[in-house]
Order: C-alpha cells, then structure tokens, then sequence
C-alpha cells in the first residue's frame, strides 16, 4: 500500500473511510437486525419447503445485503461526529475561550516535540 | 467496528452464530420423529452347506443361503433434516454356543431425492451368512429383519428396525453341490 499511495489520485485519497461512534453503534445495530429477520424468515421458509439449503441461502442473501449497507462507511454513518475541542496555536494558548464547560479544568495540552 | 475490518469480522461471526442457533432448531423440529414404517419381507430358497470358512479358523462353518424378497415404502421418513438412509437387512438367532448372532446380509443406501419404494424379488444377499460354527442347521428361528440408520444434516444417528420381519426355518440335512 505504501508504495502506491504517492500515486493515487487526490480525490480518492480523500474519500472519508471512518464512521462515528454512533454510526458504528447504528451499523452494528443494522447488521445484527438484518441478518436475524431473514434467519427467521429463512427458516419458515425451509420448515415449509422442508429443505434446509433454502434456509442457508436465504440468510446467505441476507448477510449480502446487511454487508452492503453496514461495512461500507457511508456517510448517514457520520453525521455525528464528535465535538472536539478548537486547535490551540503552537504556544499553547488557545485562539478563543473554550465554548463547552468543563474543558478549563484539562489544563495545558502537552506539546509532542519534533 | 472503526475499520472495514473489524466490522466484518464482528458480522462474520454473528453469521456464525445464528446459523448454529438455525441448524439445532433444525435439530428440535424433528428430534420428536420415531421413523418407523412398515415392511414386507419373504423369503423363497433357503439352504445351508457346512464348508471351511479359509477367513477365519478353517474349521468347516455353517454357510447359509436365502433369496428373499422386501418391499417397503420409506418417503414418510424423509424431511429435511434426513440426508440419507443406510439400509441393512439382518438375520438374527441362537445357538448353542451363543446367544446373540446378528448378521447383515445386504445393504442399500438411499439418499433424500432418490427413489424410497422398495420392492425387491427373488433377491440374492450382497454378503455371505457365514456362522461361527454350526449352528444353522435345523435352526428355526432365524428372523430376518429390515433396519436403518437415520443419517441427519442435525442431530443424533438412531438405528431403528423396520416394522415386519419374518422368520426363517433351515433344514436338517446340508445341501451338497452348488447352491
């Protein structure tokens, strides 16, 4: 990977693979509710036909779909992102007073040397 | 769940999952079923020869031979927690020496799909009725039954013995010559 990645065009080398902490709860939420409503169904539907491979393909076609909609990171899997704190100059003192309460009482944020 | 990877690993094992919880309620839909039916057997030739078994201890042995006929109709048994049933005809009796001999004396797989009504005449067995020593002539009650082997895709492997045997009386005197 690292030997292409000088090579890879600007625009994908954008494209936003994270998700949020509550998209990722949402997303596993998903999968987990997909992937057991076509095992119920997959299994009616084998108990009726009385064949057991229906069962399988049936919930095989539901963990295709659940795959599509949940391991991509989609962009409704970001739309809350966290409220971090605004960027401090490179003398440790913040542009603006802090908006949220409770951040006065985190101190100076350590600097990492170069 | 904060890299493609993980997320799919979590989903593949919930799949996992929820297929092993699919597969033993395929096991509990059936687990109740007692597989029985009934079978028709008969039998026309019946003889015994007393010839030196060259397998075994090379004293002369009690070889019987039957043809027998079996007809049964088995596609009750099949649902679809059946992958197929291995079919074993057996001759059980007493002797004097013992008081169990069980023998299989013809086989047959059948699988889910294929044809499960049996109906066999005049037929050879696949294996040779050998006994250890000579305890079939003049025997009276050899009773031949049909089983199976339930082979499940879940759950356990019951043997169960058809409902319909039927009993085979040898003769007195040894056959001599070919059978």
């Amino acid at each position: 990977m690292d030997y292409i990645l000088p090579y890879v065009p600007e625009s994908i080398k954008s494209i936003p693979t994270h998700m949020d902490f509550d998209g990722q709860k949402r997303a596993e939420r998903y999968f987990q509710i997909i992937i057991l409503a076509f095992a119920a169904v997959g299994f009616a539907c084998g108990y009726i036909t009385q064949f057991f491979s229906h069962t399988v393909y049936i919930l095989f076609a539901g963990v295709i779909i659940s795959s599509l909609l949940t391991l991509f990171p989609w962009s409704t899997y970001r739309k809350q992102p966290l409220a971090w704190q605004p960027a401090r100059s490179a003398d440790g003192k913040s542009p603006a007073p802090a908006v949220t309460g409770g951040s006065q009482s985190k101190g100076k944020k350590k600097k990492l040397k170069d | 769940m904060n890299s493609f990877t993980s997320r799919l690993n979590s989903l593949f094992a919930f799949t996992l999952s929820v297929m092993a919880a699919l597969t033993f309620g395929c096991f509990l839909s059936t687990v109740l079923n007692d597989h029985l039916r009934p079978v028709q057997l008969s039998v026309g030739k019946v003889s015994v020869k007393n010839v030196p078994d060259y397998s075994a201890d090379r004293d002369r042995s009690d070889l019987g031979f039957i043809t027998f006929d079996l007809f049964t109709d088995l596609s009750p048994l099949y649902n679809w927690n059946v992958k197929m049933l291995f079919l074993y005809l057996t001759a059980e009796y007493k002797t004097k020496d013992h008081d169990l001999n069980q023998v299989v004396l013809w086989d047959k797989i059948v699988k889910r799909g294929e044809n499960t009504i049996l109906d066999f005449r005049k037929t050879n067995t696949k294996y040779y009725f050998w006994d250890y020593g000579n305890g079939l002539k003049g025997n009276e009650n050899v009773t031949l039954s049909l089983r199976w082997n339930v082979i499940p895709n879940a759950g356990t492997l019951p043997n169960v013995k058809g409902l319909g045997s039927q009993v085979i009386r040898f003769p007195d005197q040894y056959t001599a010559g070919r059978f």
